[in-house]
């Protein structure tokens, strides 16, 4: 009996090393959102989020800080995806370093999900409230029924301060003010603590007596009714009886403490507010793009009309969050995330204003190692291998026009 | 020591093994039907048990002792077919709450920072009580499916009330109202886990208005019952010891 014993208390504490040991392996943070594992025909050609700011870098605990911009439901929303006709505007966040205290789009609260138009500009707006402290990356994101969560732009923002400060206060239709953060935790552990306590009395009174091999013995020898006592089923009627008549009177209890209490709420919402972006005078047609995998650059040859009344020149190529801007047009000052933007990345052949009813073809470039950083250049192994982004104008009054392309992309090796 | 020869050499030797015996298989039923029912319970009623948002009227209600009460039934169809032990039902859900807890505590407040009011996991031990005291009272299979199965159901949503009932407070939040339960899970940022994909109110149960809870339970019961007599069975096919000679019962 004494070797048996040994021997699992030895296997036991060889377990409990290996255990051990493995959980001090090197364990990393997981800070970042595998944004750039997502498709990248994903990122570029469904949700394109522009004009994104960041309101703060660094938020003590129980301050707020915003996410604000505008997203563009692209038309050429592939067919690989479903449509977003059932979205939700979230956030990429590690877990609840935040909590997110409000997020509206065109100035309506979305605590539900929505349904969104393709082809529409829409402004949102995510208020956040600091919880945990740490260096957080922190997304816009909407989740779209069917095609999963379509990560944008990230910026990195620091929480300072202690977690165990944090108050969630909230104020009930019934006129109590509760912290959200812990409200009902003693009632949640109150009740489990009950339950397990009879759960584990019953457990008791029959793990007590001698089990398995003297109750086999019996069973097999046909004096199986001899192992139920006339007191088992007494004790065995108390605890039914009594589980029935606590559940009963505990819920009568409840109702009269809470007479006022609402079923969950749920469903969609439609009709969001549009943003009416300024009418474009300028169309662009691609007449062919490359993707120039030794150079990490993109090369587009766009013919471009001007309509309007105004010469115009291109500033900025957007696509996937990643901007591509030409200095001597659009310089960005929002403090748009280092890693997303290519302050020089943009080169066009000629870049000297278009004229009102001028049409000029041109070669746009856009190169930075963002296209390799953040995974773009796989587009050129996703089942339909087109590109997609917005393209931004300035006239010389310093007005911005929207048009988006989309178009193939034929990859080069060499 | 020849084979012919006892392990033991007296009774209260044999007693003492045979207490020793118990332990070790108590421990391993215990932590077996932690990781196997956890691991089902999870993948099969997950985020109804993970959140307090999802824990509605109608779909938690339904699906929570469907399946859930698995385990219970196969667990029960060994210990007391063999031993005449009725505390399969407790045993299995005293497991899985235990290891539920464990995960909830550990995982969901210690690792990612939820608030365990809103992640603590349902409650399925009055039903499992019932269940284990209608099994052994009425030494049937039938009885327990039947009577048992339906307890199983009904108790399923009063049993979790006074849980679960101050979290349905109703709060006005920029103009729009909302359960207490709502506003956390629109508070604690869930990336994997939107809204839309919350199955709450959903269905076509709308004739008895407000009063759709017991509606529900009792659909449930009725589809537990048939539940228990499925798993009872998986629960005496693998008690079978058809593997040793001259038991092949």
């Amino acid at each position: 009996m004494k070797i048996i014993k040994d021997k699992v208390a030895k296997l036991s504490f060889v377990a409990l090393l290996v255990a051990m040991t493995a959980a001090m392996f090197y364990a990393p943070t997981a800070s970042a959102h595998g944004e750039k594992s997502q498709a990248a025909f994903m990122r570029m050609r469904t949700i394109h989020w522009f004009d994104l700011n960041w309101s703060k870098e660094e938020v003590p605990v129980n301050e707020t800080m915003t996410i604000s911009g505008k997203f563009l439901v692209f038309a050429g929303w592939p067919e690989t995806v479903d449509k977003p006709e059932v979205s939700f505007l979230n956030v990429g966040i590690p877990g609840p370093v935040f909590i997110r205290a409000g997020s509206w789009i065109g100035g309506q609260l979305v605590p539900r999900s929505v349904s969104l138009e393709l082809g529409e500009v829409y402004e949102f707006k995510v208020l956040l409230k600091a919880r945990r402290p740490g260096d957080w990356h922190v997304h816009s994101m909407m989740n779209v029924q069917g095609g999963g969560p379509i990560i944008g732009p990230g910026k990195w923002v620091t929480i300072t301060g202690s977690m165990s400060e944090f108050v969630n206060p909230v104020t009930t239709l019934t006129g109590q003010t509760i912290n959200l953060e812990n409200y009902a935790l003693d009632n949640v552990y109150f009740w489990h603590a009950v339950w397990f306590a009879i759960a584990f009395a019953w457990l008791l009174f029959w793990i007590k007596r001698p089990l398995f091999v003297p109750r086999h013995i019996a069973v097999a020898s046909g004096k199986a009714d001899s192992l139920i006592s006339a007191g088992d089923k007494k004790i065995g009627m108390v605890f039914a009886v009594g589980t029935l008549v606590i559940v009963a009177a505990s819920m009568g209890a409840t109702n009269e403490k809470y007479p006022v209490t609402t079923p969950l709420q749920a469903g969609l919402l439609r009709g969001m507010k549009t943003y009416q972006m300024p009418e474009a005078n300028v169309s662009v047609k691609v007449d062919d793009a490359t993707y120039r995998v030794p150079g990490r650059a993109m090369q587009m040859t766009l013919t471009i009309t001007n309509n309007g009344d105004s010469a115009v020149r291109l500033g900025e190529f957007n696509t996937a969050g990643v901007r591509f801007l030409d200095p001597a047009v659009h310089e960005d000052d929002t403090a748009y995330p280092d890693d997303l933007l290519a302050e020089e990345g943009l080169t066009v052949s000629d870049n000297s204003p278009l004229a009102p009813g001028e049409t000029r073809t041109v070669e746009v470039t856009a190169s930075d190692a963002a296209w390799e950083v953040y995974r773009l250049a796989d587009l050129i192994y996703d089942p339909d291998s087109r590109f997609a982004g917005l393209l931004f104008f300035w006239d010389e009054k310093g007005n911005r026009q929207l048009v988006t392309v989309d178009a193939p992309l034929i990859p080069t090796f060499i | 020591m020849s084979a012919s020869q006892s392990a033991v050499r007296s009774r209260a030797e044999a007693v003492q093994v045979s207490r020793t015996f118990d332990w070790m298989i108590l421990f391993t039923l215990f932590t077996a039907v932690l990781g196997g029912y956890h691991i089902h319970y999870m993948l099969t009623g997950g985020d109804w048990d993970f959140w307090t948002d999802w824990k509605d009227r109608r779909l938690w209600v339904t699906v929570a002792p469907i399946v859930s009460i698995t385990f219970p039934a196969a667990v029960q169809a060994c210990l007391w077919w063999r031993y005449r032990l009725p505390i399969g039902a407790t045993i299995s859900v005293v497991a899985l709450m235990v290891g539920e807890w464990i995960n909830r505590y550990m995982n969901f407040w210690g690792w990612t920072y939820f608030p365990v009011n809103i992640c603590f996991p349902s409650n399925l031990l009055p039903g499992a009580i019932v269940l284990d005291v209608i099994l052994m009272l009425g030494n049937s299979m039938t009885l327990t499916a039947v009577l048992g199965g339906l307890a199983y159901g009904l108790l399923f949503y009063p049993g979790n009330w006074p849980v679960i009932a101050p979290l349905h407070v109703p709060v006005e939040y920029n103009g729009m109202m909302m359960t207490l339960a709502d506003l956390q899970g629109y508070h604690y940022v869930r990336t994997g886990t939107p809204e839309y994909i919350r199955m709450v109110e959903k269905g076509t149960l709308r004739t008895f208005g407000k009063d759709v809870a017991p509606v529900s339970a009792f659909f449930s019961g009725f589809v537990s019952i048939i539940i228990y007599f499925l798993w009872h069975f998986f629960g005496r096919w693998f008690a079978k010891t058809d593997f040793i000679a001259d038991d092949a019962s």
